[in-house]
């Protein structure tokens, strides 16, 4: 049992030793911070790409919203649906990374769902047509969302180099086109800006006006 | 649920033909709606409820309304997704009374609407409506040509479309049409001869000593443009311009138009 203290407190003081940290901050062509922007900092020595237990999230439907409006998660992961609405909703994806269907439920009666393939999955409500969310499918381990003052950090990261790119629903380019080579070292935090331009964030109105025959 | 006010001018309330005859006038207008959605099988739901509203005018005050309305939807989308194409069955009873008793009536409409959404930004709709509203015959002394004086008992078929354009984030353009075949009620000094023939007749006290409601068989077409603006994700304000040209029986042929100024929550 002592050896193996010893062994665990040994790799937990190299892992300590080799963590860097990776800070970002993204504005749009105004200037203006941009939350909701998921950051991926992709391992470019293979032996980097740590792979952990693919862990169990959440989106919550709370006021006929999805709740994060975007959330990112690790490929292999298992995200429920939790609904803490009084009524029923039906949440579907039409995206070829996961192409899903929950029947009407309330409560948290639907069962979680696996995004095995990377890419972005669009969710959507058939009840309640101006439901929007995204899921974000993470091939890298290394990723966070940026939140309402456009930064993020991604923490311990191995000291090495990374292609960090920036994904955002309402990007006005692919996201390859903003990728990046960057070194993260475990002396001090990588810090790094990206400017995105942002299409207009155009939805299925919640409210229609009075001459519309709108829902239900 | 929803609450609404909505501020209207009409600058021909009594739906009058000849100049002498028209009045206009404006409103204020309140209102509240609640449906409770139930999902009754794979694409089906059914919505019931009911609607509250009231209503002043600044001039004519005995059009001053107060209405109540059941409301029951049976929706049908037909596939899955924001842009599937869906139809609707309604049904609903109404009552409204006036602050001048004689126009109370009670109101039913049945109703069969499509809709179909294209993308994020056009959104397309089409309604066909029956209504009848049965209100009590006027009473009143004067024998007037032996017609029947039940003026506000009305009924008719409107078919309605319309389309949706999200201009911006916040801005939508709202485009409707309208046909209607019914009864239209006109009112208008006494003796004037376009309304020979009517299929009722009353006095009005509403627009003043000496006029009458004339019940006539008429077609309406009309076209509404309005523009919407979200002011938070569960309200907006919009504003709209209407025109309405009616040709009634015996040459009675009347243009109306109305323009609004809407405030929508929905919760």
């Amino acid at each position: 049992m002592k050896n193996l203290f010893a062994t665990l407190g040994i790799v937990l003081a190299c892992a300590s030793a080799h963590a860097a940290e990776l800070r970002v901050a993204v504005i749009d062509h105004k200037g203006r911070n941009v939350a909701d922007a998921v950051v991926l900092a992709v391992a470019v020595d293979a032996r980097n790409a740590l792979h952990s237990h693919p862990p169990r999230d959440a989106i919550d439907q709370v006021d006929k919203q999805f709740v994060p409006f975007v959330k990112p998660v690790f490929v292999g992961s298992t995200v429920r649906f939790p609904n803490s609405d009084n009524i029923r909703h039906q949440v579907y994806s039409f995206s070829a990374p996961k192409k899903f269907e929950l029947p009407l439920y309330a409560g948290t009666d639907a069962p979680p769902v696996v995004f095995d393939k990377p890419g972005v999955v669009v969710l959507g409500c058939n009840i309640h047509d101006w439901m929007i969310g995204y899921i974000y499918v993470s091939e890298t381990p290394f990723f966070a969302k940026t939140g309402p003052l456009g930064t993020v950090s991604i923490t311990d990261m191995p000291a090495g180099e990374y292609t960090v790119r920036i994904w955002h629903p309402n990007m006005d380019r692919a996201e390859e086109t903003t990728s990046r080579r960057l070194t993260v070292s475990a002396e001090a935090p990588a810090s790094a800006e990206w400017q995105i331009s942002l299409k207009p964030s155009i939805h299925v109105p919640r409210v229609s006006g009075s001459a519309s025959p709108s829902y239900p | 649920m929803a609450t609404s006010a909505a501020l209207n001018h009409d600058d021909n309330v009594g739906n009058a033909k000849n100049h002498a005859s028209v009045v206009a006038d404006s409103s204020a207008a309140a209102g509240a709606s609640f449906l409770q959605l139930i999902s009754i099988a794979d694409g089906f739901s059914l919505s019931a409820g009911g609607d509250l509203s009231g209503q002043l005018y600044e001039r004519l005050s005995g059009l001053n309304n107060a209405s109540v309305d059941g409301l029951l939807f049976l929706k049908k989308k037909w596939a899955l997704g924001a842009f599937a194409p869906w139809t609707r069955l309604g049904v609903s009873i109404g009552r409204t009374d006036y602050a001048d008793r004689y126009r109370d009536a009670t109101l039913y409409r049945a109703s069969l609407e499509a809709g179909k959404r294209l993308d994020e930004r056009w959104n397309f709709w089409a309604k066909y409506e029956f209504e009848r509203r049965r209100a009590a015959p006027v009473e009143y002394n004067t024998y007037l040509y032996g017609v029947s004086s039940d003026v506000f008992s009305q009924q008719g078929r409107s078919f309605k479309a319309g389309a949706e354009y999200q201009l911006s984030e916040r801005i939508s353009l709202a485009l409707g049409s309208l046909l209607r075949h019914g009864d239209v009620v006109a009112t208008s000094r006494a003796g004037s001869s376009i309304y020979a023939y009517p299929k009722a007749l009353a006095p009005d006290p509403t627009f003043g000593a000496g006029a009458y409601a004339y019940r006539l068989a008429g077609t309406t077409f009309g076209a509404r443009l309005g523009v919407d603006y979200s002011l938070t994700a569960h309200s907006l304000i919009g504003c709209g311009f209407q025109r309405l040209e009616t040709h009634a029986q015996g040459g009675n042929n009347y243009t109306d138009s109305v323009s609004d100024l809407t405030w929508i929550y929905r919760f």
